[in-house]
């Protein structure tokens, strides 16, 4: 545990409109934080707060304990990949990369020898002295990359920078980004409205929603044991589904009986949440109308199929590799099964 | 469109360019004549007669005044346009363009008869500091060289401001921050990235402020009171009392090269300037 960047209470208001409430969260050195929400929820905020072209309200920010709210954004020391990535059109990729180093008064020799030993760590030396305008997206991403972490900053600070890119490339530089982030060990922060993104990438999620964290845990975490109702629909398509109390103590969902841990629940129906690769369809009479749902809708999504159960007038999304639901059709009467451990309650 | 189609479309613009056109080519024509009152034979007398005190004089003012208000109308364009573009309010944007383009629309008569009712030795300027008893005589702001490029500063300024407003379109915010997380202070962003890429603006902004000050005419007039000889002046002074046509060409020919001679130039050296400077 080594705290380096810590974000202590943080609000900010535009206006009467506030953006951000409070906000709590702590970056070890050396992780990769991802801020994921929705758009508006005050993730990019957040990131500005912390690159200095936003002040925060009120609370504070500290880098290796040191209060750093008021710091000026070009004496963070700071590495910043920007959503649109910003090169500069009137230098070409070694200027650009340069251009930090060249403000830290590192010339000559020095210069070009960091300047070639980024080129070959994005797998692109033969580039340096092309202009901006004739590169590839990946390439300008890559270069993007490079300018922010030629200065060694001390936090590296993405806002969507792939969101651009068309899915294969932005697959693989989420691959390269996650590879680069280790091989420097420094701390990143990376917004993303993208929740595989955010998975893939991520030792630390922060989720928000309306300039509120929901939840701050690692990815397997996050997915597991979500924080809320709208951390379990964010990442993941799961089911919001209400299970309903019955006679004997205990909840009912989708016609099977089940035991909640919390006990506080049990006389009125709880809000649940299971993943729609956690139910199974199963073909049923149509003598058994009272656990029977309807397919309204079937697709192939290459590797599983996806189908949506009308129950109880609520749509169900199940998905499955399981090459009996290919063998279901639309308007079937079917009944959905599901391991009761896999369903996730709310504190 | 097929290409008879357009060509025919320009045909008007084409028609009221050619007698422009011929003129100008009468005008070569005629600084090349060697009678003064009208085009007869071929000498090179009437080029080598403007190597005179009076003409070679006229030609530096010209040159000087229309470099320094140049320098000064991009100096004072730039934040301007920088302003602008920051504008986000519609009825505040119409109102500051037609602010600063107001020059373009009124009269040069009228604006020169402003500034001489404020600036002139019984302006409000000189009244004023004359009965507060700062001064005895008044101040000669006007009828001299400062005068005159007090003129061409405010006439020209609209025609520098729109273009370096249209470059400020190539600049985003995020090239801005991106500068300045790089650890760039403001100045650095508006020397290393803002002016950089506004160039293409300033370059054709400052052409054209150039061009149309070099050729300025009625502003030395007013302004100058005939003691401020540019070359548009001097040109008319070579027709009218003078009646020497094959004179006024040939001067009017070296207005243009000098013009063109400056473009070109100031073209290269920025063109030189960009390319030099990141490689150090």
């Amino acid at each position: 545990m080594n705290l380096h960047l810590e974000i202590d209470a943080v609000s900010k208001s535009f206006g009467h409109v506030s953006a951000l409430e409070d906000i709590h969260v702590n970056v070890e050195r050396g992780s990769f934080v991802c801020l994921l929400g929705p758009s508006g929820c005050g993730k990019t905020t957040l990131l500005r707060i912390i690159a200095g072209f936003e002040r925060q309200s009120s609370g504070h920010l500290r880098l290796n304990g040191k209060d750093i709210s008021t710091v000026a954004p070009h004496r963070r020391n700071f590495g910043m990949v920007f959503q649109s990535l910003a090169l500069f059109p009137h230098m070409n990729v070694a200027q650009n990369i340069a251009y930090g180093l060249k403000l830290r008064g590192i010339k000559g020799a020095k210069q070009r020898e960091r300047v070639d030993e980024l080129l070959h760590v994005i797998s692109l030396p033969e580039i340096a002295d092309r202009p901006v305008s004739a590169l590839s997206g990946g390439q300008r991403q890559r270069v993007a990359i490079a300018r922010a972490l030629a200065v060694q900053p001390e936090v590296f600070l993405l806002d969507e920078p792939l969101s651009a890119l068309d899915a294969k490339l932005r697959d693989n530089m989420q691959i390269e980004l996650r590879q680069l982030q280790q091989q420097f060990g420094v701390t990143t922060v990376l917004v993303t409205h993208d929740q595989t993104e955010a998975m893939m990438l991520a030792d630390q999620l922060v989720v928000l929603d309306r300039g509120r964290v929901q939840q701050c845990a690692p990815p397997s975490e996050v997915y597991r044991k979500p924080a809320s109702a709208f951390v379990a629909d964010f990442l993941g398509s799961a089911n919001i589904v209400q299970a309903k109390a019955n006679a004997h103590g205990s909840h009912e969902l989708f016609g099977q009986v089940i035991q909640l841990k919390n006990k506080s629940s049990q006389s009125h129906s709880v809000e649940l949440a299971l993943r729609a690769e956690d139910i199974q369809l199963k073909a049923s009479d149509v003598n058994d109308i009272e656990a029977n749902g309807e397919i309204i809708m079937l697709r192939d999504l290459g590797p599983s199929m996806e189908a949506i159960v009308k129950f109880e007038g609520n749509q169900i999304r199940v998905r499955s590799n399981d090459p009996e639901l290919r063998l279901l059709e639309l308007g079937r009467q079917v009944s959905l099964q599901f391991d009761p451990n896999r369903c996730i309650e709310f504190a | 469109m097929s290409k008879t189609k357009i060509l025919l479309l320009c045909f008007p613009a084409l028609l009221t360019i050619t007698p422009f056109l011929a003129a100008c080519f009468f005008i070569f024509r005629f600084s090349f004549s060697a009678n003064q009152g009208a085009i007869e034979g071929f000498s090179f007398t009437p080029y080598l007669e403007l190597a005179d005190p009076f003409f070679i004089r006229s030609l530096l003012t010209t040159f000087k005044l229309a470099s320094f208000s140049t320098v000064i109308v991009i100096v004072l364009a730039i934040p301007l346009a920088l302003v602008m573009a920051t504008v986000q309010k519609p009825w505040l944007r119409r109102l500051l363009s037609v602010a600063i383009l107001m020059p373009m629309i009124l009269n040069l008569l009228i604006q020169s008869y402003g500034w001489i009712i404020l600036l002139g030795p019984t302006g409000v300027l000189n009244t004023s500091l004359r009965e507060l008893g700062l001064i005895s005589r008044p101040i000669m702001l006007l009828f001299n060289e400062s005068g005159v490029l007090l003129g061409l500063v405010q006439t020209a300024l609209p025609l520098a401001v729109f273009p370096i407003l249209t470059a400020t379109r190539n600049i985003s915010e995020e090239h801005i921050e991106a500068a300045c997380v790089n650890g760039a202070s403001h100045w650095r962003c508006f020397f290393d990235i803002t002016l950089p890429l506004l160039k293409p603006g300033i370059i054709s902004g400052a052409s054209i402020v150039f061009a149309y000050n070099a050729s300025a005419f009625a502003i030395p007039l007013l302004l100058g009171g005939r003691r401020v000889q540019m070359l548009g002046v001097a040109i008319r002074d070579y027709i009218s009392p003078l009646f020497n046509w094959s004179g006024a060409a040939a001067a009017g020919m070296v207005l243009i090269a000098l013009t063109i001679g400056v473009l070109a130039l100031a073209n290269y050296l920025t063109q030189r300037w960009t390319v030099t400077e990141y490689q150090s």
